[in-house]
């Protein structure tokens, strides 16, 4: 397999990783605190309101990428941004897509803490934002979780990539969209060696996750 | 390891980040003016584009920017005003996208052809067809019978759009064409290097451009299948050029759209396309209104080729004599891997 690491491929699997962190980090700014409200917070509709975000994990990519094109397409409502085809049409289009997870996760985590912590923290006394900031600590490594299930959605996304982004050569092309136009073309061997380079780097990017997490870095 | 030395490494990683993150805006901020251009895959996956634009590029110091998607999808984004100029292989769909005042000064550039592919075995006798209009009829009198097997872009390509075409010429038109049995007419809805990989597993016909078969080729995924059919006026694959309707949508690079018409529809422009040469062909054959050749690459250099081969020297490459070859496609294969 004669895969060179050129300029092209660095920059292709840097742009990823740009895409997919500042989707993850998006999505994890908006989904934690929004799944932190729904988990601890009582009110009417509240299992509704669940039901809906765990569905939702389901969204199809290639829907998100739609929503997103007619959205900023010059026709659409919000075309005259401009943001079609950048990277930043295609970072809004993974963090709808990560929005479901990292609030889903983080019920899901918060609720788990809140069962065991509540009656502790109740007892000691605690003002109700100090007892939020007590359960959100417990509940630390399950909102890490969800924010890096987001950024393996991200990496791995190519619907939504391809649409919004519409792989342009040195601008919104990644290594997903890359290994799509590769196979088009039936450079199976090339695209096989790009697929190797998104395995090692999304799998690096768990590793090292992992790793600050055994070590309560994180 | 200490938990300072992950620390550095954890810094590290995120400083790297960062500063890859900063170099990917300043690569796109320094680039100069900007032409959006949509197109149809064919155009890209065959290389043209990656080698005639750099020419365009430099003379007017700009980057263009290439989506390639099928054609149906590229008149779309014309429409919504998605991007400044086309380059697309539709003409009957260009003539409506005109005629709705979405596009202006539609301008023919170039052709190349499209060619009838199949099996070595060619169950259909599509070799022996009087035209390509035969050879479809042949291929649906065989295939309804369960002798033959044709795979269909069904994808609103350019490519699907010539087909539905040769269908309706002999009298099916586009329903009938989508109600034709899963049994011998397959409807995947896949690019044209993808419909190829499916003929070659099948045993299927297909239409397709010839630089996307020859690519296939060339790469030795499709052994099995070969031309059966070329050459004729109906298989000749138009592309033009439109600017997309700047008074519709203002924020349009007009004036870089316009440049680039002028400059590929210019002697020089269309020089640049004929001297692309890939897999032992020349691939586009430049047609805009009024060119004049001045260079000798393409038209000459086929002339010495087709007398080379009437006078059975061996002077001319060999994947070039392909061109008129009756092999087997593994001997043209080969031949091009030589070459």
């Amino acid at each position: 397999m004669a895969l060179e690491i050129s300029y092209d491929v660095i920059q292709v699997t840097l742009l990823s990783l740009y895409v997919s962190g500042c989707a993850t980090i998006l999505g994890s700014a908006i989904g934690i605190p929004l799944g932190a409200l729904i988990g601890l917070k009582e009110f009417g509709g509240k299992g509704l309101l669940k039901t809906i975000t765990y569905t939702m994990y389901g969204f199809p990519p290639v829907v998100a990428g739609l929503a997103i094109y007619y959205l900023f397409s010059r026709a659409g409502p919000l075309g005259s941004f401009g943001i079609l085809f950048t990277p930043t049409a295609m970072i809004l289009a993974e963090t709808l897509l990560v929005i479901p997870l990292t609030t889903g996760i983080t019920i899901a985590s918060v609720a788990e803490v809140d069962r065991s912590v509540k009656e502790t923290v109740r007892s000691l006394g605690t003002t109700p934002r100090q007892s939020v900031l007590t359960v959100m600590r417990e509940a630390w490594v399950g909102l890490v979780m969800a924010a890096m299930i987001g950024f393996g959605r991200c990496i791995a996304e190519v619907g939504a990539a391809y649409m919004v982004g519409g792989n342009i050569k040195g601008e919104t092309r990644v290594l997903t969209t890359v290994i799509m136009l590769e196979t088009r073309q039936g450079h199976f061997d090339y695209a096989l060696g790009l697929g190797l380079v998104l395995i090692v780097v999304a799998m690096a990017v768990f590793f090292f996750l992992r790793l600050l997490q055994e070590k309560e870095l994180l | 390891m200490k938990q300072s030395q992950l620390m550095l490494i954890a810094v590290a990683v995120v400083a790297l980040l960062l500063i890859s993150s900063a170099a990917v805006f300043v690569l796109m901020k320094e680039e100069p003016e900007k032409l959006r251009m949509a197109t149809t895959t064919s155009t890209q996956d065959s290389g043209l584009l990656d080698y005639i634009l750099p020419t365009f590029e430099s003379k007017y110091n700009c980057k263009v920017d290439v989506i390639a998607v099928g054609s149906g999808q590229a008149l779309e984004m014309g429409k919504r005003g998605d991007v400044d100029v086309l380059m697309v292989h539709s003409p009957a769909a260009e003539q409506t996208f005109v005629a709705g005042g979405y596009g202006t000064n539609r301008t023919q550039i170039m052709y190349n052809w499209f060619v009838i592919v199949g099996p070595d075995n060619d169950p259909a006798g599509t070799r022996n067809a009087t035209s390509s209009k035969d050879a479809f009829q042949r291929i649906h009198d065989n295939g309804t019978v369960g002798n033959a097997k044709f795979v269909s872009r069904s994808d609103g390509s350019g490519t699907y759009t010539k087909e539905l075409g040769i269908w309706s010429s002999i009298g099916y038109n586009n329903t009938t064409v989508a109600a034709f049995s899963n049994d011998w007419y397959k409807q995947p809805g896949r690019g044209m290097g993808e419909v190829l990989d499916m003929c070659e597993d099948m045993n299927a016909y297909t239409l397709s451009d010839d630089a996307t078969y020859y690519s296939r080729v060339d790469v030795a995924l499709i052994p099995h299948l070969n031309i059966t059919k070329q050459g004729d006026s109906a298989l000749k694959n138009q592309y033009s050029v439109i600017l997309v309707n700047s008074t519709m949508w203002p924020h349009i690079n007009k004036t870089l759209a316009k440049d680039f018409l002028n400059w590929i529809s210019s002697n020089a422009g269309q020089d640049v396309v004929k001297s692309y040469v890939k897999y032992g062909h020349q691939l586009f054959t430049p047609n805009a209104p009024g060119y004049v050749s001045t260079t000798a690459i393409g038209g000459l250099a086929d002339t010495m080729l087709l007398e080379n081969v009437a006078a059975g020297t061996s002077e001319a490459p060999e994947a070039m004599l392909m061109v008129k070859d009756t092999g087997t496609n593994a001997q043209r294969g080969r031949a091009m891997h030589g070459a």
